[in-house]
């Protein structure tokens, strides 16, 4: 009895660690198998570079296309060799939608009630906006779905990975 | 306190309940809503009145009827016990009306200035056939009484009488009294709306009046649907917890007025049509007056609203729109609605963020909350920029058992610990020690010794290789350097404390 409450809540959490731990592991893997790793400090920077991007992309991938932050992540790590390539052009691109956003919130200010809203009167929601990938033209209730959603996997991701250091770090 | 409230019923049963009956008479006999009001008006002193001349009756009715029988009106009855009981109630009713018939309760008479509608009303209900009545008033007692799951008398004959319903009507009224007195006397704190309502009441003087009416006329309508609810579906058992019952008031209302037979219902129809109005203003006046108060009642009140909110819903498609009834000072035009419904849904959100960051639940606000929320990913995202850092130090020796590993922590993970209940405490009492740049270069150092073959010299290496890339203050190669064979002899002495390490990883995965 006791034994199945406490399976209980646990159990999604631990299920999703595992994924995330399966998927971190093997896109490691990957990157071992793919440049072997040498100790240079200038290639320490550069792998701890795309050990990140591995757990941003492994979190993105057990998440799927379902949320608007794991596709974020998914693109720009598909496309991050044409972002590098030509950033100019991306910047175009993205410029418009950003003034577009702009253009819509302005046109909708004066409906507004004067109350002080966190939302829209503070850069608090525009910092959030940039914290969380994917949210900069999502509305403000989409955005705080996103980010609690963003905020689990990336705690659990987190855990994960000190896990494996604490692993790596012991044996 | 149950208890208490048992007992206070049980010595207040009776006369409560012949001033329930008196109020209902000037009610039955003016038929609208202000002589309601004044007989609530006279209701309070007049109860307590009666409660001073309690000695009085009960002494009369003990000598006339059997103690066990004199006390039953007010002790709650568990399910089931009914069939008996009743008997023995019917029987005490018959008696008290001969008592009143007899003009045995001059004091009370003398009391209540109605004294001629009195008698007359006295009489309405105990002329008719005793076996309704007294299946009515036990509905009644036990349906003010908080038992839940309370099994009431089969209601076959109830759709036979066409009278029943103008008699539904005015022991609806009783009822309410009834509980307005228990309300306002011995106030539990059980019964949390309510209760605190009736506070509400007393600690606000000027708006005693309108709410107190508010009460009864609730208490009325609830009542009222509820025993019109056992008329049309037959259903058995009451809702005896407030909540529901006063929730249930709006949704059930307009049963009764298909149903209508008779003037008295009519009138009860117009009660509760008036109910409406006056429950709206008295919401008003009292969400003006806890607004004036403090915010904590604020809450209260909206979560009651949200209660009411989510019951009223079903069975009346026109009343939808209330959800997003606009309180009293704000506005109602489209847009504003559409606004407040939008902040409602912004901090539902915040709501289910606050229990994901932790160290949120203090904070009061939005602002400060998002900046906890924002300040709370910006860290996430530096320990992942961090924990990928040491990761692709540690990394080298991670290729040659990959498979071991990976299969070993599947394994490990697949296997159910029931200790991982709170992932975050033991993450962070984890992360320090990650942090720990000393104990943790030890702690390699003495992973090495016991796995590698050239300890030693592995441990040179691998510190001379972390030195760059832990950046705060890595002492411990130049520590090892200067004395290499205690910081090994520590290490290896301290040996069982990496083993934990690693049980606790265990579990951690």
């Amino acid at each position: 009895m006791s034994a199945s409450q406490q399976l209980t809540p646990t159990n999604p959490n631990s299920a999703l660690k595992i994924r995330l731990a399966y998927r971190f592991l093997l896109t490691l893997n990957t990157l071992n198998a793919k440049k072997p790793p040498n100790f240079d400090h200038t290639q320490i920077h550069r792998r701890s570079h795309r050990v990140k991007i591995a757990a941003y992309a492994s979190m993105a991938s057990v998440v799927g296309p379902k949320r608007a932050w794991s596709r974020a992540i998914l693109w720009k790590i598909r496309n991050r060799g044409m972002l590098a390539r030509n950033k100019k052009r991306i910047h175009r691109i993205s410029t418009p939608i950003r003034l577009h956003r702009h253009h819509a919130r302005r046109r909708r200010n004066p409906n507004r009630v004067v109350h002080v809203d966190p939302f829209v009167n503070s850069g608090l929601e525009v910092k959030l906006r940039k914290l969380v990938p994917g949210a900069e033209t999502i509305d403000p209730c989409g955005l705080l779905d996103e980010t609690a959603d963003y905020i689990k996997y990336l705690a659990t991701q987190v855990e994960v990975m000190r896990n494996l250091v604490d692993l790596y770090s012991t044996i | 306190m149950e208890k208490e409230k048992f007992y206070t019923n049980e010595r207040n049963g009776i006369p409560q309940a012949w001033n329930s009956i008196f109020g209902m008479g000037i009610e039955g006999s003016e038929l609208n809503c202000s002589s309601e009001q004044l007989s609530n008006c006279f209701f309070n002193p007049n109860c307590e009145n009666s409660i001073d001349q309690r000695d009085l009756f009960e002494s009369a009715l003990s000598s006339i009827v059997s103690s066990p029988a004199n006390s039953h009106p007010g002790i709650p009855i568990p399910g089931g016990s009914n069939g008996g009981e009743s008997i023995v109630l019917r029987e005490l009713i018959g008696r008290l009306g001969s008592i009143c018939n007899s003009g045995e309760i001059s004091p009370q008479s003398g009391i209540n200035g109605n004294n001629s509608t009195n008698n007359s009303y006295h009489n309405t209900p105990l002329n008719s056939p005793p076996k309704l009545n007294l299946s009515i008033t036990d509905h009644q007692i036990q349906g003010s009484l908080p038992i839940p799951g309370n099994r009431q008398l089969p209601p076959a004959p109830f759709p036979t009488d066409p009278g029943f319903v103008e008699r539904a009507a005015r022991f609806s009224s009783f009822g309410a009294k009834n509980l307005m007195v228990k309300e306002n006397e011995s106030g539990t704190p059980s019964r949390s709306q309510f209760i605190g309502i009736a506070e509400e009441n007393k600690k606000f003087s000027r708006l005693s009046m309108l709410s107190t009416q508010d009460n009864t006329e609730r208490g009325d309508s609830r009542e009222a649907s509820s025993v019109s609810e056992q008329i049309l579906s037959g259903e058995t058992e009451t809702e005896t917890g407030m909540k529901g019952q006063s929730t249930s008031t709006n949704g059930r209302k307009r049963k009764v007025i298909p149903k209508g037979k008779g003037k008295e219902t009519q009138s009860s129809t117009t009660i509760l049509a008036k109910d409406d109005k006056v429950v709206a203003e008295a919401e008003k006046e009292e969400s003006d007056a806890k607004r004036s108060k403090s915010d904590e009642e604020e809450i209260e009140k909206e979560k009651e609203k949200e209660k009411t909110k989510e019951n009223v819903k079903p069975p009346e498609p026109p009343k939808d729109y209330i959800h997003v009834r606009a309180r009293r000072g704000q506005a109602t035009d489209s847009h504003s609605l559409a606004e407040r419904v939008r902040r409602e849904k912004i901090s539902e959100r915040m709501k289910f963020l606050q229990d994901l960051v932790p160290g949120c639940n203090k904070v009061t606000g939005k602002a400060v909350m998002l900046d906890e929320i924002i300040n709370y990913v910006q860290s996430l995202q530096r320990q992942v920029e961090f924990l990928s850092m040491k990761l692709a130090t540690v990394n080298p020796r991670m290729d040659v058992t990959m498979e071991a590993l990976l299969s070993r922590d599947m394994f490990r993970s697949r296997v159910p610990v029931p200790t991982t209940i709170n992932p975050f405490d033991s993450s962070t009492n984890q992360f320090p020690y990650g942090f720990q740049s000393p104990n943790a270069g030890i702690l390699l150092d003495g992973s090495d010794n016991q796995f590698s073959l050239n300890p030693l010299m592995a441990a040179m290496h691998r510190n001379s290789i972390m030195k760059p890339s832990h950046i705060d203050g890595f002492e411990a190669s130049a520590f090892l350097e200067n004395d290499l064979q205690s910081v090994v002899k520590m290490a290896l002495g301290g040996q069982d404390q990496p083993q934990s390490f690693h049980g606790q990883m265990k579990v951690e995965l």
